[in-house]
């Protein structure tokens, strides 16, 4: 039999979306977990990231932050690859594809497992035509941000908890179908740069009729609606080659409602989750490479979330613009 | 660029990746409502709903030994909670002392931890999560998990004369507050 840690499963499609865009994205493009952002004037980009999850107890559905069992090493390793092409001028749209490792170890039980995890697909608006990073502000157009509206529709190509599985060990996805609208705003002036990225989600209600393999009497669900906002600031060092590194702090906020069940609301269901992140991404000189480390960290105090567990993620990735 | 042509890439790439998820990966992308739930013989032995539920002996927390049939002599019915000791169980474990067991006295709700592995690490795991009152069967073998088809958060309800009332997923209660007050 395998095994699968449950709650790691619960965060797919979450602790994803901590990873910032990782760079001046009218630029140079930028790429995470969740998000690809193809540069101006480019035609594809191919991003490979692989996310190492480690767990690190959990906050309560009153904020309260409690412990993993003891003897408890959880983790979760999570290949995402993804690729985004241009549409048109102002429109792109990518698609991320993660594959899911889970390894767990109880002091009464170790559990391993592996499948797809939940699709994602973008499709973006790019509200400009030229690439707004500037080395100077010279006049008040300088200062127009890149900004872009995108929607993104999570496919369950994970295997839920209501697909044909043994036991709650076995899931690498959510089950439900999410359709989030997105703003995402950034500006770069030489070496800073800055963004923000508001988003809200609606799940779409779905037929239940087998929990962990189970057959049950049939219901309806949905979870609750999403919403995320990461800010971000960076900084980059050119080197003597031109190759550049840039370094970024985001701090993000993620709230997901209450589920209803046949209509009615779930108190023990909804979330809430606080993490910052810090990045270095190294680009040579025309910026079609880029390479990515990622370290995103929860804090395990009281009150920085609800209903979540709280995790360490390293992210290494890289990126290939083609022009 | 042709752009009509970068559409239609797209939009191939797209159906490729749900006719691939459609063919073997999982039954999500078209959810299907009916119920499936397999015919079972009322009163035969087993863990589904009209089953004699499986006898058991447990240790819990402290080291008591707990049967079914002791518990059963002196209650109306038995609860069996699956934990793992994660969020969603210590949400549903606060609804079941907020919102059921004080509505239910005569009714003995069980924590089965799973994944511990032993009494003192069971006993450790309760009172870091703030469930010192609960009666905690440390499942050691899987004996319990595996004669009541357990998971994360499933909810077992069997009543005096051993029939199982309920065994599904905890959700926010309804269903198991509906079972036990029902119960004969």
């Amino acid at each position: 039999m395998k095994f699968v840690v449950p709650k790691a499963a619960l965060l797919m499609g979450a602790a994803v979306l901590f990873s910032p865009i990782t760079h001046a994205a009218s630029c140079c493009g930028g790429g995470s977990a969740s998000t690809l952002v193809l540069p101006k004037f480019s035609s594809a980009m191919v991003d490979v990231s692989f996310d190492i999850e480690q767990y690190d107890g959990f906050w309560n559905n009153s904020g309260h932050h409690n412990s993993d069992p003891p003897g408890s090493d959880l983790s979760q390793y999570r290949l995402n690859v993804g690729y985004a092409h241009r549409l048109a001028s102002r429109w792109q749209a990518s698609v991320i594809m993660p594959y899911v490792w889970n390894d767990n170890q109880y002091s009464g039980l170790s559990t391993s497992s592996d499948g797809l995890g939940d699709t994602k697909l973008n499709l973006w608006y790019e509200a400009f035509d030229g690439v707004t990073c500037v080395w100077k502000v010279r006049k008040p157009a300088d200062l127009k941000p890149a900004a872009y509206f995108g929607t993104t529709l999570t496919v369950p190509t994970g295997v839920s908890p209501y697909d044909e599985v043994d036991n709650n060990f076995d899931i690498t996805g959510l089950g439900f179908y999410r359709l989030d609208g997105t703003m995402f705003l950034e500006k770069t002036i030489y070496p800073w740069n800055a963004s923000l990225l508001l988003s809200y989600g609606k799940y779409l209600e779905r037929a239940v009729n087998r929990e962990f393999g189970k057959y049950v009497v049939p219901y309806d669900k949905n979870l609750g609606d999403r919403r995320l906002m990461t800010v971000s600031a960076g900084y980059t060092v050119f080197l003597d080659s031109m190759n550049t590194v840039t370094y970024t702090l985001a701090l993000s906020d993620l709230n997901e409602d209450e589920a209803t069940i046949n209509g009615r609301i779930d108190e023990t269901s909804g979330l809430k989750k606080r993490s910052a992140a810090l990045t270095a991404a190294y680009s040579t000189m025309d910026r079609d490479w880029a390479f990515k480390a990622t370290w995103s960290h929860a804090l395990d105090r009281d009150g920085w979330g609800e209903n979540f567990p709280t995790t360490d993620v390293l992210t290494l990735g890289v990126s290939h613009v083609l022009r | 660029m042709s752009y009509a042509k970068n559409w239609l890439y797209t939009l191939g790439l797209i159906a490729m990746l749900g006719l691939g998820g459609c063919q073997d990966m999982t039954d999500d992308l078209s959810p299907d409502g009916g119920d499936q739930r397999p015919a079972v013989s009322a009163g035969s032995s087993g863990s589904a709903v009209s089953q004699l539920a499986p006898s058991f002996t447990a240790i819990d927390s402290l080291g008591t030994t707990h049967t079914l049939a002791n518990e059963l002599a002196t209650a109306d019915g038995v609860v069996l909670y699956f934990t793992m000791w994660c969020p969603t169980c210590d949400s549903h474990m606060s609804h079941i002392r907020s919102a059921l067991m004080g509505d239910f006295p005569n009714v003995t709700f069980l924590i089965v931890d799973y994944v511990t592995g032993s009494v003192a690490a069971s006993r450790a795991s309760q009172l870091a999560n703030g469930f010192a009152t609960f009666t905690v069967l440390t499942d050691v073998d899987l004996s319990l998990f595996n004669a009541f088809d357990g998971s994360m958060g499933t909810t077992v309800v069997i009543d005096s004369s051993g029939i199982v009332q309920l065994n599904e997923d905890y959700k926010d209660g309804t269903k198991v507050r509906a079972t036990l007050e029902a119960l004969p």
